[in-house]
């Protein structure tokens, strides 16, 4: 590496998802050096979370992967539940799945369009984010708000989902599949974006158990390895699903894994509706007056399938009403940490549509 | 008769020298509103398509149907503080909008444009040379890209500037040999094959059908020589900010705006003059403009549906395409250009 | 065998091993052997000593165990020698914790820029005094604790 020259990408960048710095060392076109530069939205959420009750933190969680707010919700409630000896009605198990997996669609949608931008495509992003729209109405109808949603609680669900939501989550889920077909044949069926993510940025099977590579981009390289399965959270043992896998661990591999996760949310998300018992949504134990007063004693780890990949949260309580430590398995943060080796002797081109192809979330990686 | 010798004698009484000095001053006048209403014109389309195409509504808000939208962008961008660089090389710096803008407008003059209703031929240049003429003003925009890379010291813009001239020297090849092809074969049809008029008026049947391998070459390298989407290689926003001008904001961007819907609307009449019969038809003496228009309309809502649905191919993929493909295609298209002509001498 | 201090269980039944720190790498590359990989690197601040928590898991055993260690002195091996996914975690947690990992490559400050004074998560951590970030000429992070030279 005789002559080279020094460019910074980001942190305002076009294609920078967030706030994503890289110092790149070039040769001409050729990325020699990557020095991913993060931190810069970091709010360190750990240490707001020991100064919050248990119940409040979730807002501090919605905010971490803001593209998939329910899926953060999910896995802190799993650890925070098993920390405070609070069970979940049946019901709200249940809804909790259903809404997981729609915000898995949205997220994954989000990825799509974005990794369409990256690639120079201009239109399939406006396809994703309409169908995403849908995905956002019916959380506004269900919990009030779009992204951060602030929906599940401990102990069960804010709110119960009416029949009427219901009706908009069977007929989102009854044309998703024909819209998505679409959009995948926008991508697929053009042979300049099969010759940007053939064979590019290949992640092998070892390097990827290696770096702690979690979730899609895993699968994309041929682990057939899902929490959802591994160790079933929520109700996911009740319902009938697959773990896409591939074995060429290329961005095209990633692509096809996350568009064929979304038909595999769409058949979680049916059979969640068929299956919805009745019952209470919410834990009486944990109603609201009581809620800042539960008292956790003892350590947890609880594991779930975030889109982007293993979200792990591992709470300690001291018997106080807020937890001693809080420390969150951020996937996108691990899966970042691959991409100066992905991205080694690549081009300037490739290093973005490796980049692209994490999926990056940087209320993840920042906390 | 043309445009020019009707204004002659429009200003006939101003006496032999001044009624040709205003009849020129009045057409390039003329000129330049046709090629700036052209391309506001073409940017609105553009717009709006691009909408329709990604479930939008477009410009709505600025006069009826947004039509005064461009006239309203143009004004801000006018308006804007131009924001300069402190490192820049400053003559360099400045100049090169502009080179790029008149390269386009030099484009434009050159090129013919047919016959329309009682005026007669609106071609503005009358050269036995004007095909050399014209490759030779294009020619001059991508100088103007490489300056304003290069000047501007920033990183970005020099790898703009890079990739700008490896992409230039790997489509300029083929698409100069696909041209020479085409005045190959119009030189059996007529003894001034390099005037631009002739060689499109001599076209018996559209050279694209004669040569369909040189259309497509031509076309491609138009589509680079805009760059746009599967090309735009030397501004790929998302690898490179903005390439060549990361470093330019007000109007001075706003000339490469235009120079690049420029480049695409004079590159799809080019295309049409040169390979699809341009202004060739029934009635061509009045009506020739306006096929020369549909023809390059058509071409323009091609490319802007290949603009919208690619992705940007990498750039040494495109020097390869560029060299190990284009190249081949019209070197055969070269030989079989040499057999059709000397068919037809036989 | 490596010496293992006790084997506990923690509150939602994962399986607890304590290890002396000097055992710590021994007993990881046991671990690695048989075919566990790293997932999570944590520092808990006790006041009196850190506790540094490791979550290996196997995927073939679907088996998930946790592995502690002690220190008073701040020092903790490290495993990026075993591990690539230990880098990143060991840097965040001498950045936010404040552990020296010895025999870490890199151990710079991750989310922090360099010169951050003090260790957020630790206990003693002073959250009232506000520090401001700018960035050199050469684009290096650097803090400051006056209001105006930074943001």
């Amino acid at each position: 590496m005789a002559e080279w020259t020094e460019v910074n990408f980001g942190p305002q960048h076009p294609s920078m998802h967030g706030v994503l710095r890289l110092r790149v060392k070039l040769d001409g076109e050729i990325v020699k050096e990557v020095e991913p530069i993060i931190g810069y939205l970091h709010r360190n959420a750990e240490k707001i979370g020991e100064l919050q009750f248990y119940c409040d933190n979730m807002i501090y969680f919605d905010r971490m992967d803001y593209v998939a707010a329910m899926n953060m919700e999910v896995g802190y409630l799993e650890a925070a539940e098993k920390l405070l000896d609070i069970e979940v009605p049946e019901r709200a198990q249940w809804i909790r799945v259903m809404m997981a997996e729609l915000n898995r669609i949205a997220s994954h949608l989000v990825w799509l369009g974005a990794f369409g931008l990256d690639l120079g495509m201009l239109t399939p992003f406006f396809y994703c984010f309409k169908e995403r729209e849908k995905i956002l109405k019916i959380f506004t109808e269900v919990s009030g708000s779009r992204q951060q949603l602030n929906y599940m609680s401990i102990g069960g669900v804010y709110q119960d989902v009416t029949d009427e939501a219901l009706d908009h989550i069977k007929t989102f889920i009854r044309e998703f599949p024909k819209e998505l077909n679409k959009i995948e044949s926008l991508f697929v069926k053009n042979d300049v974006f099969i010759s940007r993510t053939k064979g590019i940025g290949i992640l092998s099977k070892e390097m990827a158990i290696d770096y702690g590579v979690t979730g899609p981009m895993l699968r994309a390289s041929g682990v057939e390895y899902d929490v959802r399965k591994a160790q079933p959270y929520l109700v996911y043992d009740k319902v009938n699903f697959d773990i896409p896998v591939s074995f060429k661990g290329d961005n095209l591999a990633r692509f096809l894994v996350r568009v064929e996760e979304m038909r595999q949310s769409v058949k979680i998300v049916e059979q969640t509706i068929q299956k919805l018992p009745a019952g209470p949504y919410f834990n009486q134990k944990a109603k609201k007056p009581l809620m800042i007063r539960l008292r956790g004693q003892g350590e947890v780890y609880a594991r779930t399938e975030s889109p982007k990949g293993e979200f792990g949260v591992y709470l300690i309580g001291d018997g106080s009403m807020r937890p001693y430590r809080v420390r969150v398995r951020s996937p996108t943060f691990k899966n970042l940490s691959v991409l100066p080796a992905l991205a080694k002797d690549q081009m300037i081109a490739d290093l973005i549509s490796i980049g692209g192809s994490i999926d990056l979330v940087f209320g993840e990686v920042d906390r | 008769m043309n445009i020019l010798l009707r204004l002659q004698l429009f200003f006939q009484i101003t006496g032999h020298y001044a009624s040709y000095f205003l009849a020129y001053i009045f057409e390039t006048i003329f000129f330049l509103i046709f090629v700036v209403i052209s391309l506001i014109a073409m940017i609105y389309i553009f717009r709006k398509y691009m909408a329709r195409l990604q479930l939008r509504i477009g410009p709505n808000r600025v006069g009826k149907f947004g039509l005064l939208q461009l006239i309203a962008d143009a004004l801000k961008l006018v308006g804007k503080e131009s924001i300069i660089p402190k490192l820049r090389d400053d003559f360099a710096y400045k100049a090169a909008p502009y080179i790029v803008f008149i390269g386009l407008v030099v484009g434009f003059v050159i090129i013919p444009y047919g016959s329309f209703y009682w005026i007669g031929s609106l071609t503005i240049t009358h050269s036995n040379v004007s095909l050399i003429l014209f490759f030779g003003a294009i020619a001059m925009m991508p100088i103007g890209e490489v300056l304003a890379g290069i000047s501007s010291h920033n990183k970005y813009a020099v790898i703009g500037a890079f990739r700008g001239i490896a992409k230039d020297v790997s489509f300029e090849v083929p698409m100069m040999i696909s041209a020479v092809s085409l005045v190959m074969m119009d030189s059996a049809l007529s003894r001034t094959s390099l005037n631009f008029e002739t060689l499109v008026s001599t076209q018996f049947i559209p050279f694209g059908i004669l040569q369909p391998l040189g259309l497509f070459v031509f076309m491609v390298a138009m589509i680079a020589r805009s760059s746009y989407t599967p090309f735009d290689l030397s501004e790929s926003d998302s690898e490179i900010v903005s390439g060549y001008s990361t470093e330019y904001s007000g109007m001075r961007f706003g000339l490469f705006y235009m120079g690049m819907f420029g480049s695409i609307f004079l590159g799809s009449l080019v295309v049409s003059l040169l390979y699809l019969g341009g202004f060739n038809g029934p009635y061509s003496s009045y009506a020739g403009f306006i096929y020369l228009l549909i023809k390059g309309l058509i071409l323009v809502l091609i490319s802007f549906l290949i603009w919208l649905s690619m992705p940007r191919i990498r750039v040494d993929r495109f020097i390869n395409f560029g060299w190990k493909i284009l190249l081949p295609i019209s070197i055969i298209n070269l030989i079989w250009a040499g057999f059709l002509t000397l068919g037809v001498i036989s | 065998m490596v010496d293992i201090i006790a084997e506990e269980k923690t509150k939602d039944g994962r399986k607890v091993i304590r290890v002396a720190k000097e055992n710590l790498i021994e007993l990881m590359k046991e671990l690695k052997s048989q075919g566990y990989n790293l997932s999570l690197t944590t520092a808990v601040d006790y006041v009196d000593h850190i506790e540094v928590v490791y979550h290996v898991y196997n995927m073939q055993k679907n088996e998930y165990i946790i592995v502690k260690t002690e220190t008073k002195d701040n020092h903790v091996p490290s495993l990026t020698s075993l591990w690539n996914a230990a880098n990143w975690d060991e840097r965040e947690e001498y950045d936010l914790v404040g552990v020296i990992f010895d025999g870490h490559p890199n151990l710079k400050r991750l989310f922090l820029p360099e010169g951050w004074v003090g260790h957020p998560l630790r206990k003693n951590y002073d959250l009232s005094k506000a520090q401001y970030i700018n960035m050199d000429e050469d684009g290096n992070d650097y803090v400051t604790f006056d209001p105006e030279g930074g943001w």
